[in-house]
């Protein structure tokens, strides 16, 4: 053969394969007129302000602009990464998160738990009310659990102290602070995170449930071989997607709670870049913080998204 | 059989009794949150109120409804809500099931391209100058629009249509001729409805909530949230007691007071509607909706 | 699809040029000194012919929600012939709106009470942004020309190190010293009588007062529920305590550094001996239980339904009666600079005359940047200030007997049944703060100005430093390290200081404690400070 014709060949092959993409196009030309509204969205309101992420590196000066502020390189990271706190930081961030991560199950049990009773009175209430305290601000919440938890007139260290115990100052101690933290926003969001699971659960194909009863599999079994892995994928990707807003912590709720004497438990990332924003004008800076959030974050996704593919069929791509 | 029927039984008390616990353990601050809404803001906050209310007041909501912009918020709110959730289920749900179809092509790019707006973003004053730049300032779609639809939404529903569309519906019937809309129509939309109704509801709860896209862009009063009248009488400014300027004194002890009345009160107030209607969207998440509409 | 296109082109574009405009607009325009304005020299009113300024304003929550509709500034229109447009931002959202403003090329004439930060003002001034404004001071403001040429800390304090000034402060009167205390201390005189004791001289009597109040039942309610010290922070009882230790002699506005009597030096003073002294003596107070508990986490709430109840023993408040309302807040007498272990009897808790810098700027885009500097001057005047403060007579307030101003009825009992402050929203601004101008106490009738306050701060007059400095203004660079080591130095110190009154770490640690603040840079930041005081100085 020889080069020409191989060139021929080529070209032949390229144009059948082009061919075969346009005919595929073709056949599903609807399915991308379905993507188009939402890319345009992106596009628009995400990828066209994207220009803003270089204040990251440059002294920003309002009146200049994001485009005419000058460079100043990786010195916001610098100041970040030489600050004596850095360290305490990191580890307070992750924690705090590592912790709430751990909790991660919990709503999936609340959600397979009111899966299994029967649809009336008593399912309707348990959904509302564990519900409900999602929407109570962050303040109150707060405002609760100062009045909880008060060393002298906090309900919990009136029952400590009858018992015979010595009362226990909660909201100062850095001992206490991720516990109050981490458990009030599973009280809080408990019955919220569940109803995507339950929505996950109403979607399992019923006949699998009768196919199941009907070889005798009690109520444990359909959970453990039916629901569990119907919801797998839900929870999957809920997983991973909480990890790619690893670093995020509920800052209100942190600056509220914390004190000078709690502090190295409760002082995160979110927290500093606030107080050193008091001083001077955080656009900037508070931007470098969040870069390198983003940046822990999707290494976690990539990562963990990794290991779902290869461990199971699920994840995000 | 008759075992089978037993351990379930055993399996429905322990369950109840598990679900009796943790409703009761929330219950507790939801009776706080209502109680101290009626009672003594001193009270509450040196813990003699702790169950049910003292020294009764009904202050807390005369200043709340005292407000007479607070009907205009409320307006505003439910239009901003319907509307937003609207504008969020026309984008989500077509882009999000396109996603979960074998024959798109580019599939991996398209979701990365979406995924990597989870991570960076313009900022606000970028972002700013796109919606002024599109006019939408002052108009009820600078609320709206910026955050109709985030990579979270659309990937949660898209696992939720690749895990429960059979394919060999959507192949039988586009082997019949269907076009994808059609498609989409008559079998994908029936099936959606658990999600529909999560992402509704996802969605919906927090345009209600929202407060900072209307602070930024809007400065009508008459276009203000039910959220932004609100925190104009609950927030406290956090001043610092070495900065001493003259006049702040008594802005300040004047907002920890009504601070300390309304707190509670404005909670009922925001949130009840989004109670009420709670139940009403359960009856989607109940099983055996899907009977009768799969068959294979 | 090609429409679509063709959107997005125009709308990044757009985007670029406005960027590039913003870039350019501000380059090399100095401040621009407006030659063709007129605008009379002297009285009112200011120009002859209407003009119309835009403000930007920050709106506290307890002030009228459009300013447009405030008496004092609609009647100040009638007597200048400036139309002010106010535009309101709600304070929660200022920092944002105020660079959007600037970012977004929409500048309005002037930032009104918009609370600019030292490192803007200069910035911002530097760019030309916001105008120089020597020249025009010393040309169209009389008023405050004369109240810096009386007090030079004002005029060091307002000038960076550039020799320009970029705005027009705050200023309380320097003889008003209950507004420059702000928070001062008081004790329970009903109680010291029932002891038999005399008001606390020394910081021996006050542990001892304190003592006999935890083991009284001094208010008769037969439980032990008497707190000797309460609060909301433990920053007040610092700050009335620390000039017992010679400490912090130079004012608030240096919260970390003074004169060391000694050398006659700058010395950072929260590694100090005697701070460590001061350190052990709280800290003897708190572990006895001596200072309430739960200071440290407490609700404002429950402080302020505490005091209500009359179970304090002493404070550190601006007054107690706007606090505790007239019942319990009049059984309170001011406290004493109280004498220390090493004989130092001195009260330190005190602010500058220059009170602020951030709140009134012109900007570049001001076509009247003349008449605008006179519209300002106006309010650092005796007229100016009683306007302000006190609105139009027989509108808002009276002339009693013997001179003084008092608010109308129908403003302090409002017929419509709302509170004062409510009431004087309708008329004036001045609740919410951050406003520029000038209080003086024959006009200012906050918490500060209440008989109670003026004589508690009589109480403490002998004993306060002669000399208190605004806070210094720096370079731009020095600004930058500045701050950064200031967020680590000065944090670690509150944190430490707290821990250590609590007890939850031992002064043992306190060698410790003084290198890791070397650790973290204090030489560095002493420095920074020093050379700022060194032109202070010289100035």
């Amino acid at each position: 053969m020889t080069t020409a014709n191989l060139e021929i060949d080529k070209k032949q092959k390229e144009r059948s394969k082009i061919h075969k993409l346009l005919r595929r196009f073709k056949n599903s030309w609807q399915l991308y007129l379905f993507l188009l509204p939402a890319l345009t969205f992106f596009i628009i309101f995400h990828y066209l302000p994207m220009y803003g992420v270089q204040i990251a590196f440059k002294d920003f000066y309002a009146t200049e602009g994001i485009w005419g502020s000058p460079w100043i390189g990786f010195d916001h990271f610098t100041r970040f990464f030489d600050s004596y706190y850095f360290w305490r930081l990191l580890t307070n961030t992750l924690l705090l998160n590592l912790y709430q991560l751990a909790l991660f199950p919990l709503p999936i049990i609340l959600a397979l738990a009111v899966n299994e009773l029967r649809n009336g009175a008593f399912k309707k209430w348990v959904q509302t009310i564990t519900y409900a305290p999602h929407f109570i601000s962050v303040v109150v919440i707060v405002g609760m659990i100062v009045a909880f938890l008060d060393t002298i007139t906090g309900l919990a260290n009136h029952m400590i102290t009858s018992l015979g115990g010595e009362s226990v100052p909660f909201l100062t101690s850095p001992e206490w602070f991720r516990h109050i933290f981490v458990w009030s926003d599973v009280w809080q969001t408990l019955g919220w995170g569940s109803i995507i699971y339950l929505a996950a659960l109403a979607g399992i194909n019923p006949e699998l449930h009768e196919a199941a009863k009907i070889d005798g599999a009690t109520r444990m079994q359909r959970i453990r071989y039916i629901n569990i892995p119907g919801i797998l994928p839900t929870v999957v990707v809920l997983f991973i997607l909480s990890l790619g807003n690893f670093m995020a912590v509920g800052f209100e709720k942190v600056l509220l709670l914390q004190n000078n004497l709690n502090s190295s438990t409760s002082d995160v990332i979110q927290t500093f870049v606030y107080e050193s924003g008091l001083l001077e004008g955080q656009y900037s800076f508070a931007s470098a913080i969040g870069l390198f959030d983003s940046m822990i974050n999707i290494i976690l996704l990539i990562t963990v998204n990794q290991i779902a593919k290869k461990t199971s069929d699920n994840s995000l791509w | 059989m008759m075992r089978v029927s037993l351990s379930d039984k055993a399996f429905d008390i322990v369950n109840k009794i598990f679900l009796l616990i943790v409703t009761a353990v929330i219950l507790y601050p939801l009776i706080f949150v209502v109680s101290a809404s009626i009672s003594d803001p001193g009270a509450v906050s040196s813990g003699r109120m702790w169950l049910w209310p003292v020294d009764i007041t009904l202050e807390g909501y005369r200043k709340v409804f005292e407000n007479s912009d607070i009907w205009i918020g409320y307006r505003n709110t439910i239009l901003y809500t319907l509307l937003g959730t609207l504008i969020h289920l026309l984008v989500l749900i077509p882009c999000a099931y396109a996603l979960s179809r074998r024959e798109v092509m580019g599939k991996k790019i398209i979701l990365w391209f979406i995924i990597f707006t989870m991570f960076f973003n313009g900022g606000l004053i970028p972002t700013y100058l796109v919606v002024k730049s599109l006019g939408m300032v002052d108009t009820i779609w600078s609320v709206i629009v910026p955050n109709a639809v985030g990579a979270w939404s659309i990937l949660v529903a898209r696992t939720f249509f690749q895990q429960n569309i059979p394919e060999q519906l959507v192949e039988a019937a586009k082997m019949d001729g269907g076009s994808d809309f059609y498609i989409f129509r008559k079998v994908v939309l029936p099936l959606a409805g658990p999600i529909i109704a999560v992402m509704a509801l996802f969605h919906g709860v927090s345009l209600w909530n929202q407060y900072f896209n209307a602070l930024i862009y809007i400065s009508d009063q008459n276009l203000y949230p039910l959220q932004l009248f609100l925190r104009e009488i609950l927030v406290i400014n956090e001043i610092d007691m070495n900065t001493q300027e003259a006049g702040q004194m008594e802005s300040f002890v004047e907002q920890v007071k009504t601070a300390g009345l309304i707190k509670y009160a404005v909670i009922i107030v925001s949130a009840l509607p989004l109670l009420i209607i709670y139940p009403f969207l359960q009856r989607f998440f109940v099983k055996g909706v899907l009977i009768g509409s799969v068959k294979e | 699809m090609k429409l679509k296109k063709s959107l997005l082109a125009a709308t990044s574009a757009v985007l670029l040029l406005s960027a590039c405009n913003n870039a350019e607009g501000t380059q090399g325009e100095d401040s621009a000194e407006t030659a063709s304005e007129k605008v009379n020299e002297t009285g009112m009113p200011i120009v002859d012919e209407q003009i119309q300024l835009k403000f930007f304003a920050d709106r506290a929550a307890t002030t009228h929600e459009d300013w447009n509709d405030v008496m004092i500034f609609n009647e100040y229109e009638k007597m200048t012939n400036i139309d002010v447009e106010w535009e309101m931002v709600p304070t929660d959202a200022l920092a944002e709106k105020r660079n959007l403003a600037l970012a977004s090329g929409t500048l309005p004439d002037v930032f009104h009470s918009a609370d600019i930060s030292n490192l803007d003002l200069l910035e911002y001034g530097q760019q030309g942004v916001f105008l120089e404004l020597n020249d025009l001071i010393d040309q169209y403001a009389p008023n405050l020309k004369k109240l810096m040429n009386e007090n030079p800390d004002i005029k060091k304090g307002i000038t960076f190190p550039n020799g320009k000034i970029y705005s027009m402060p705050t200023i309380y009167e320097p003889d008003f010293l209950s507004v420059l205390d702000g928070a001062r201390p008081w004790v329970n005189q009903e109680w010291l009588d029932k002891l038999g004791m005399e008001n606390p001289e020394t910081t021996e009597e006050f542990y001892q007062y304190l003592k006999a109040v935890q083991e009284t039942d001094l208010n008769g309610n037969g439980k032990q529920d008497e707190i000797p010290y309460g609060g909301t922070v433990i920053d007040g009882l610092v700050g009335w305590i620390k000039g017992s230790y010679g400490l912090g002699n130079r004012g608030i506005r240096h919260p970390y550094i003074d004169v060391d009597s000694d050398s006659d030096e700058l010395r950072f003073f929260a590694d100090d001996e005697e701070y460590k002294q001061m350190l052990q003596y709280i800290n003897k107070l708190y572990s006895e239980g001596l200072i309430q508990q739960n200071i440290f986490s407490i609700d404002y709430n429950q402080f302020l339904a505490n005091g209500a109840q009359n179970i304090y023993g002493s404070t550190v408040f601006h007054n107690t009666i706007s606090l505790f309302g007239e019942e319990v807040g009049s059984k309170f007498t001011g406290g004493n600079a109280l004498e220390g272990e090493n004989g130092d009897k001195m009260y330190t808790d005190l602010g500058s005359s220059l009170a602020g810098m951030g709140g009134f700027v012109i900007t570049k885009e001001n076509p009247n940047p003349a008449a605008t500097v006179r519209w300002m001057d106006y309010f650092y005047s005796d007229e100016g200030a009683k306007l302000f403060f006190m609105g139009l007579e027989g509108e808002t307030y009276q002339e009693t007997e013997d001179g003084e101003v008092e608010y109308l009825d129908k403003i302090t009992n409002s017929p419509d049944g709302l509170t004062m402050e409510q009431e004087l929203a309708k008329y004036m601004t001045w609740l919410g703060g951050g406003y520029p101008g000038i209080v003086k106490q024959d006009y200012f009738k906050g918490s500060e100005s209440l008989p109670s306050s003026i004589k508690a701060t009589e109480r403490l007059e002998p004993y306060i430093p002669e000399e208190i400095w605004p806070a210094f203004t720096f370079t731009e660079e020095e600004s930058r390290r500045f701050s950064a080591l200031a967020t680590d130095i000065e944090k670690y110190v509150k944190e430490t200081r707290d821990k250590l009154i609590t007890g939850e770490i031992s002064f043992a640690e306190w060698d410790n404690y003084v290198q890791t603040l070397q650790d973290m840079g204090l030489e560095e930041y002493m420095e920074i400070q020093n050379a700022a005081y060194e032109r202070f100085k010289n100035s």
